[in-house]
């Protein structure tokens, strides 16, 4: 699709000969293009976070005019908040069982599916679905009614005469029926996957088995190393949203976090705080903690990666 | 495919565009209809509106209504009030009406709301902050006790009436059990706020004193929570794994997962309970300490209607508001909905035409008898984090076996001080 852009462009003469101008009328067009983005950029993206950034070194909650208190939010996080603790806890523990289990998963679905079966695509886009349904507010509440005490799961395990917990009312699994519920969102880093698998040349895989590697040792040294690219992507992209997770947990505990703040993730701790309690201040300073906690993370992946992530140039 | 779009037909298009959204969005109180924002559920949007209709309908100005969940509610409200953006008409509860008040998010209606006719004296004062009348009440409500009565028949017993006591639920406790049919006597009230405060107003304190301090200490905390630990292990009440399935809806209810006969609810929450079970419902008082002791109810303003502070119309809004609770055929609409209705005049008018959950929750309400007590001083401003981050959490530990009755109860005076303090500060 090509627009003709060229005609929006100002014809201005007079300033034709600065540079300035002469990059103007070059890039004009772009930026007229760009203007509705841009706008939205600045007014929804840009403003909000510097008001947030001032905002959490205030006392501020909505009906009264902020007070700037200094430091003051952040040293409550780290020094007088049982609850952060909790919040960073279960964050923890969610981001490092559900990110590493769900690229597994997410692998090895991919390498059945790129042994080029018939019907692909629909297989595709049936593995997909979970993805596109996972965040939603309906799925959260099936998610209750398989892992309540006389749900699905119970209901298998008492075939084999075992009786299960309440899952997802018992603070020891309620956080694992959320991990499984993320794993079960495979879809996206999936269809990277698959994508990954495709570039792999096949005649690495001729000479290695021509050598006498086998299938599992064919994996190891030819499918990984060449997928670690993808590998790092992903890891990047869920870790990122595993840290800002938020709707299952929400509607699963209806905003409570409970049972005993088992599934009190840090953005709905930092939701509960911002429009539980309006403490909007201290709600920001949450969330540059959390966007300084990703970027630590993101930062220190990449630092890494050179150690073990392998580019073909 | 290539389009190629030159600047008259750019041009034509976008202004085509423009007008659309200039005709399209006419904002409704650009014709000086009243904003009006509330929070519940369909139900009483329903009736909300077919009054609102009758009203515009009589020649008054218009009413535009918005509705929300109680929890998407406050966040709104708050958003709005701090960009000047508040509705004419609000509906106000009482946990927040002071905070509104006293920044002059809401406007004093003394000399505007005019005559409301033969109005419940203690409803009027519920709305009343540093004596100048900030809400008005629509309607007054108590705490409540949900009962199963189709599970009582099933089982010989009868639904305990105004007079039971803490005794009774160990006597049911083993009825229940007896039947072996998976149900227990009651869920787990450990973690109900309003359980706790009808529990202490009949020991002869209070959750919060008027000067928004504490008013137990940590032996009346684990007194509670020892109490609580007693009919858990006995199986008189739902283990805490079952009590941790009700999110608050009331379909999440231990009523109506059959888990549990009776339920701590309040009075016009008897209709949407009903609307959600097969099995037919009704409401009994809060238990007794001891026979004969009372005083733990009272009759609060279920929610208030308030004007907005920065409204530009008020008066027109304080018409509203005294149409809203004096008009006859505006209280037949609305029934009890939200409540007894306070008018007199109102109250009488409606009666005959009340379904049977509506009388129950009506009669109930205009018969508590000694079970009545004051209006509580409206809480402070932290008490929606105790009740939710800290006794609603304490009660899962301690039902859950991390924490004894004595540690938690000592814990939560300490750090429901400290949220006062802090909040105070």
């Amino acid at each position: 699709m090509a627009v003709n852009a060229a005609e929006a462009a100002p014809q201005n003469a007079a300033f034709s000969t600065t540079k300035w101008s002469r990059a103007w009328q070059n890039h004009a067009p772009g930026y007229l293009f760009l203007l509705p983005w841009l706008i939205g950029f600045i007014g929804l993206t840009v403003g909000p976070m510097i008001t947030s950034l001032y905002l959490s070194f205030t006392d501020f909650d909505l009906l009264t005019p902020a007070q700037w208190i200094g430091t003051a939010n952040y040293e409550r996080m780290f020094t007088n908040d049982r609850n952060f603790a909790a919040a960073m806890r279960v964050t923890f523990t969610f981001v490092l069982f559900s990110v590493p289990l769900k690229l597994a998963f997410a692998l090895a679905i991919a390498m059945l599916l790129n042994r080029g079966m018939k019907g692909l695509p629909l297989y595709r886009a049936l593995f997909y679905l979970p993805s596109l349904l996972g965040a939603s507010v309906a799925i959260a509440i099936l998610w209750r009614q398989i892992f309540a005490g006389d749900g699905l799961v119970n209901q298998f395990l008492s075939i084999f005469g075992i009786v299960g917990p309440s899952w997802i009312s018992n603070p020891n699994y309620s956080l694992w029926t959320l991990i499984i519920l993320s794993i079960w969102q495979f879809g996206s880093p999936m269809i990277i996957f698959l994508a990954g698998l495709r570039q792999i040349p096949q005649d690495m895989y001729e000479a290695a088995s021509l050598d006498g590697a086998g299938k599992w040792r064919q994996f190891w040294k030819i499918t990984l190393p060449l997928l670690t690219p993808v590998v790092f992507f992903n890891a990047i992209i869920q870790t990122i949203n595993a840290f800002q997770s938020f709707t299952p947990a929400f509607i699963i505990s209806n905003g409570t976090g409970s049972p005993i703040n088992s599934t009190l993730f840090y953005a709905l701790y930092l939701y509960n705080e911002a429009f539980s309690f309006f403490r909007m201040g201290y709600a920001s300073a949450l969330a540059w903690f959390l966007l300084f906690l990703i970027a630590c993370f993101t930062a220190f992946s990449f630092l890494t990666s050179k150690y073990w992530v392998h580019y073909d140039d | 495919m290539t389009i190629r779009l030159g600047r008259r037909e750019f041009l034509m298009g976008s202004s085509a565009l423009a007008a659309a959204a200039a005709l399209g969005v006419s904002p409704a109180w650009a014709q000086n209809a009243l904003r009006l924002i509330f929070w519940g559920g369909q139900a009483r949007a329903d009736r909300t509106y077919a009054v609102t209709d009758a009203y515009a309908a009589a020649g008054n100005p218009g009413v535009e209504g918005e509705f929300l969940s109680w929890n998407d509610y406050w966040p709104k409200l708050a958003t709005q009030t701090a960009g000047g953006t508040a509705p004419d008409v609000i509906q106000m509860d009482y946990r927040f009406i002071v905070e509104y008040a006293t920044r002059n998010a809401i406007a004093p209606l003394d000399d505007i709301i005019g005559d409301l006719g033969e109005f419940d004296a203690d409803q009027l004062e519920g709305g009343k902050v540093d004596g100048k009348l900030y809400g008005i009440s629509l309607g007054a409500n108590s705490v409540a006790m949900l009962a199963n009565v189709t599970a009582f028949e099933a089982i010989g017993e009868a639904v305990p009436d105004n007079s039971w006591t803490y005794a009774d639920i160990e006597r049911l406790g083993e009825a229940f059990k007896a039947a072996g049919n998976g149900m227990a006597a009651m869920s787990d009230g450990s973690g109900s706020e309003p359980f706790l405060d009808n529990w202490l107003r009949q020991r002869g304190k209070a959750l919060y004193t008027a000067e928004g301090k504490l008013g137990f200490d940590a032996a009346d905390a684990t007194e509670w929570f020892a109490m609580w630990n007693g009919f858990r292990e006995k199986g008189y009440i739902v283990s805490a794994e079952d009590n941790a399935l009700d999110t608050g809806a009331p379909e999440t209810s231990m009523v109506a997962l059959k888990k549990a006969a009776l339920l701590p609810s309040n009075s016009n929450q008897l209709v949407i309970h009903q609307s959600v079970n097969d099995d037919t419902l009704t409401i009994t008082s809060y238990p007794r300490i001891e026979a004969g002791v009372g005083g733990g109810h009272y009759r609060k303003p279920s929610m208030f209607f308030s004007v907005g502070g920065t409204a530009a119309e008020k008066q027109a809004a304080a018409d509203f508001i005294r149409y809203f609770v004096t008009d006859p055929e505006a209280g037949k609409i609305l029934g009890v909905e939200r409540g007894i209705p306070c008018n007199a005049s109102v109250r009488e008018a409606i009666t005959p035409t009340l379904d049977e959950q509506s009388q129950i929750a009506l009669n109930f309400v205009s018969n508590l008898g000694d079970l009545l007590g004051p209006l509580p001083p409206s809480p402070p401003a932290a008490a929606g984090e105790i009740d939710t981050s800290l006794l609603r959490v304490l009660s899962q530990e301690v039902g859950f076996g991390g924490r004894s009755a004595e540690d938690a109860g000592q814990f939560f005076v300490d750090e429901a001080t400290a949220i006062l303090n802090r909040a105070a500060s």
